[in-house]
């Protein structure tokens, strides 16, 4: 089992959790009266996005930190929300995306990035479906794994597909429109992963930079989310959600790979013959960074991205380091239908473009 | 003798009054399991407000205190009514309603869910009598859709009970469910897509409403007879066939177009008593607590990694969207209530005797003026008098004082149909002895003649008394009246409210005499009573 039990789902704003202090100054203890660690305790508070909860509470993770001298507070909220909070009193912020990460920075100066880990955006879905999309040609077979051409996919989106429109269905024949289920963009990392790969293809294959350029993706963009209708907070819940009630939920969901890797290596059963991975040509990834706000901090983000302890753990959770042997090994122990390396990848836009999309939508949710 | 407004007192203290519905029958039974004395700043104590379809986890709630020293105390609410009390900031450490979407579209309440997880699942659907599913040639379909429903339903040909979707979770699932299918897409509906002559057609079959989904089950149980099928959580639909209350089993039916299901989120809305809600959360997710459930309450578990039990059909579900805008969801449940539904005949029977006089008639008025479009909250909106509704009042003391009918056809509160009510209501007075029976006889000849003027409304009796009766007729007189009603006029119910000195023993046995349930208003305001007894009519 690389999991600890099922976590709970913290979904929104300013939870205050107390998950380093009793176990790791316990654990301190420990360790100073076994003499091991030289190490004087820091004691660090952050404000993290929600996803990264589970491996904060590791207890493997929380020993690991002990052991480099590391006490950790963690609040969690969503990337957009960190970005824009009072972060005066903390320690660190770890957004999930690089332009949250990049206005604190611009608003902190005198701060360091670290980008000890990242994942890839990927879409959990099913063979029927997927069978589907090959045949449409907007799947491609691509030797142990799948992509899914998002040029393509977004244009048959655009033009209204339904499932039950797709030849030779005879697998999933459903009326709903052909949509890949993501969470808020108003509130949640992943969906804004997906706003940023969406918005890049619309741009005829450029990042979104300018305003015209925002009138023009917008059009095209937000269907992907409007017509889905009740969005999650949470991208653990629309996974569960797939994972649980299956196909007829959510033929396609966009997620962090490595919420797939996670559920794939702990063999709890949850991820069946039926499931596939599919990754979208060209992905985005997801880089977890910390924003060190002061010196401890700075210590804590080194320790993160170089200290093999904790970056095996990391891979453990699913996230790719710098550390690629390490992944590569993970993965072909635990057999996942994942590549090794990703070759198509495009970067997000600055956090003031996103921005201005993210509102865009905010007024078309508030407005209709 | 003037007494202080208990129910108001209490909602001002903030105290979470145990809601409603006292029992008539079995399964409406409000009896919590909830430990007497709650200390709310406990650490190990969580308060929850909860839609009373979770009462049947109940029995296990014992168990979880043993397992994880947390208990639950239980009270109950409507989901919308739940919603709207967390969004004005109602004080309670967890919401737990069969679908969380609602109260996390609300903007105060969507902002107080510090975390969210799923507990179990059940999907709302339709069941079908067996014999019924034959002749429409739907037994053994999995094709069968909303729109065969609706044409079926249009044409006479199925009549069914469904919960009145501002008051219920399965009404309004069902009313999604129904509208994005008819609206030409599965995708997420938006006000500008309804089809109000398509849902006008399905809705012609309805021919049964109640406030919660246990009732209506037990009124289908009671009318099964004279009804072809039931919308329900498939939990409540499997359990009803696995009783032996029905005279014929039921089908089951999972439109193709995709139907919504209720997830039951555990939502933590106190972050101080996260420690006692992740215990909470983490022993109801154990794998073996997630088979006690599916056993138990035949829900589908909401973790993955437990098998699912053979009982269910394993075809795929298809799921259609909820609404992403509160607004939305408004119109849709006001052009149900509006246009769409049978017309509702609500008659009102109302106790003025001399003890009424004073801050009882008072409360009274004020609750009955409430419902012309004065209450403005979001339960407010769905409980008032609604377009092409038949509103009576039969007054009564020592005998019938005064019968008196409005139809609503403006619904503007400061139009002339509401403002006459509220001038009538204005005008009553108090005085003389109780002749409570007299004047339920008096209604059920008015109801009488209505029916057999307009067979296709919803009629129902809501009666209001302070006291004993004490004159005119006896309950025997009624009890034997009623039974030799005809069918359709004995199929309507009596809500009573308790009220005052109000005999508990004897509203329950018009409740259950005529297939009604008691409404308690010793506890809660008059107010909030006559708003929940709306979601019966």
């Amino acid at each position: 089992m690389a999991l600890a039990p099922r976590r709970v789902a913290a979904v929104a704003l300013a939870v205050i959790l107390i998950i380093g202090v009793g176990i790791g100054i316990a654990t301190s203890i420990h360790v100073g009266s076994s003499g091991a660690s030289p190490t004087p305790t820091m004691a660090l508070s952050g404000l993290i996005g929600s996803e990264k909860l589970p491996f904060f509470q590791d207890q493997r993770v929380i020993d690991a930190l002990a052991r480099g001298g590391f006490v950790v507070n963690v609040r969690t909220a969503g990337s957009r929300q960190i970005a824009q909070s009072d972060l005066s009193k903390l320690d660190f912020a770890f957004p999930a995306g690089v332009p949250a990460a990049q206005k604190i920075k611009n608003d902190h100066p005198g701060s360091t990035i670290y980008q000890p880990f990242y994942t890839p955006m990927v879409i959990a879905s099913w063979k029927p479906i997927v069978n589907l999309l090959l045949g449409a040609g907007v799947a491609h077979q691509r030797g142990g794994y799948i992509g899914l051409d998002m040029d393509a996919f977004i244009k048959l989106i655009g033009k209204g597909t339904r499932w039950s429109d797709l030849s030779g269905n005879t697998d999933y024949q459903v009326n709903k429109s052909v949509l890949i289920t993501s969470t808020d963009p108003r509130t949640s990392n992943s969906a804004a992963m997906y706003l940023s790969l969406a918005s890049y293809v619309a741009n005829g294959d450029n990042i979104v930079q300018s305003d015209p350029d925002v009138n023009t993706v917008m059009p095209v963009v937000s269907p992907l989310f409007l017509k889905q209708g009740f969005v999650e907070n949470s991208t653990e819940v629309p996974f569960d959600d797939y994972l649980v009630q299956g196909m007829g939920k959510s033929p396609m969901v966009m997620i962090y790979e490595s919420q797939y890797i996670t559920r794939a290596a702990s063999k709890d059963g949850s991820i069946t013959a039926n499931m596939q991975l599919m990754y979208p040509e060209p992905t985005i990834f997801s880089k977890h960074s910390l924003v060190a706000l002061d010196d401890n901090a700075k210590l804590l983000g080194e320790f993160l991205s170089s200290d093999p302890g904790i970056r095996q753990l990391e891979t453990e959770f699913g996230f790719r380091t710098s550390d690629t042997a390490s992944f590569k090994k993970f993965v072909s122990d635990n057999a996942l239908p994942v590549p090794d390396s990703i070759v198509s990848v495009i970067d997000p836009p600055t956090y003031e473009t996103l921005e201005k999309m993210i509102t865009r939508l905010e007024q078309l949710y508030t407005n209709g | 003798m003037r007494r202080p407004y208990l129910g108001d007192i209490g909602r001002r203290l903030g105290v979470i009054a145990a809601v409603a519905v006292l029992a008539a029958s079995a399964t409406a039974c409000d009896s919590s399991g909830a430990s007497p004395v709650v200390d709310p700043n406990d650490p190990n104590t969580l308060t929850v407000l909860a839609g009373s379809e979770v009462k049947d986890i109940v029995p296990m709630l014992d168990d979880l205190r043993a397992a994880t020293g947390v208990t639950l105390s239980l009270s109950y609410s409507g989901t919308l009514e739940g919603a709207e009390r967390i969004d004005g900031g109602e004080q309670v450490d967890v919401a737990w309603f069969s679908l969380g979407n609602y109260l996390k579209l609300l903007p105060n309440a969507g902002k107080r869910v510090v975390a969210s997880n799923k507990i179990m699942l059940s999907p709302v659907v339709i069941g079908v009598k067996q014999s019924v599913a034959t002749r429409l040639d739907w037994a053994g379909r999995p094709d069968v859709t909303w729109k065969d429903v609706q044409t079926a339903s249009a044409s006479g040909s199925f009549k069914f009970a469904m919960t009145n979707p501002a008051s219920s979770n399965t009404g309004l699932s069902a009313l999604i469910g129904v509208a994005t299918a008819l609206s030409g897409s599965s995708d997420a509906i938006d006000t500008g897509k309804i089809d109000t002559a398509a849902l006008k057609d399905f809705f012609k079959g309805q021919v049964l409403t109640a406030g919660s989904s246990g009732f209506l089950a037990d009124d289908y149980v009671r009318q099964q007879a004279n009804i072809d099928g039931i919308v329900n959580y498939e939990s409540v639909l499997m359990s009803l066939n696995a009783g032996s209350q029905l005279t014929e089993k039921l089908s089951l039916v999972y439109p193709k177009e995709g139907i919504l299901t209720a997830d039951y989120p555990l939502m933590l809305l106190n972050s101080a008593k996260q420690p006692a809600y992740q215990k909470v959360v983490g022993w109801l997710l154990d794998p073996k607590q997630q088979r006690r459930i599916m056993t138990d309450t035949n829900r589908r578990p909401a973790i993955p990694g437990v098998a699912l039990d053979p009982k269910f059909p394993t075809t795929t579900l298809v799921s259609l969207p909820f609404p992403s805008r509160l607004d939305t969801i408004n119109s849709l449940l006001t052009t149900y209530l509006d246009q769409v539904r049978r017309p509702a005949s609500a008659i009102f029977v109302l106790d003025l005797s001399g003890s009424m006089n004073g801050d009882r008639l008072d409360n009274l008025k004020h609750a009955l003026t409430q419902l012309t479009g004065l209450d403005t909250s979001v339960t407010g909106q769905f409980s008032r008098f609604r377009a092409r509704e038949d509103v009576t009042f039969i007054t009564f003391s020592t005998d019938v004082n005064d019968v008196r009918t409005f139809t609503i056809d403006d619904t503007n509160p400061n139009g002339p149909d509401m403002s006459a009510i509220r001038q009538y209501i204005d005008g009553l007075d108090a005085g003389g002895s109780t002749a409570i029976y007299s004047a339920l006889d008096r209604a059920y000849s008015v109801v009488g003649t209505s029916v057999s003027n307009d067979p296709n409304r919803l009629y129902s009796i809501v009666l209001m008394t302070d006291g004993e009766s004490n004159t005119g007729d006896s309950y025997g007189n009624l009890q034997s009246k009623y039974q030799s009603l005809p069918a359709n006029v004995q199929a309507v119910h009596v809500y009573p409210i308790l009220f005052g000195e109000g005999a508990v023993s004897d509203m329950k046995s018009i409740a259950t005499l005529t297939g009604g349930t008691v409404f308690d208003a010793k506890t809660t305001s008059l107010d909030q009573i006559f708003k929940q007894i709306r979601g019966y009519q």
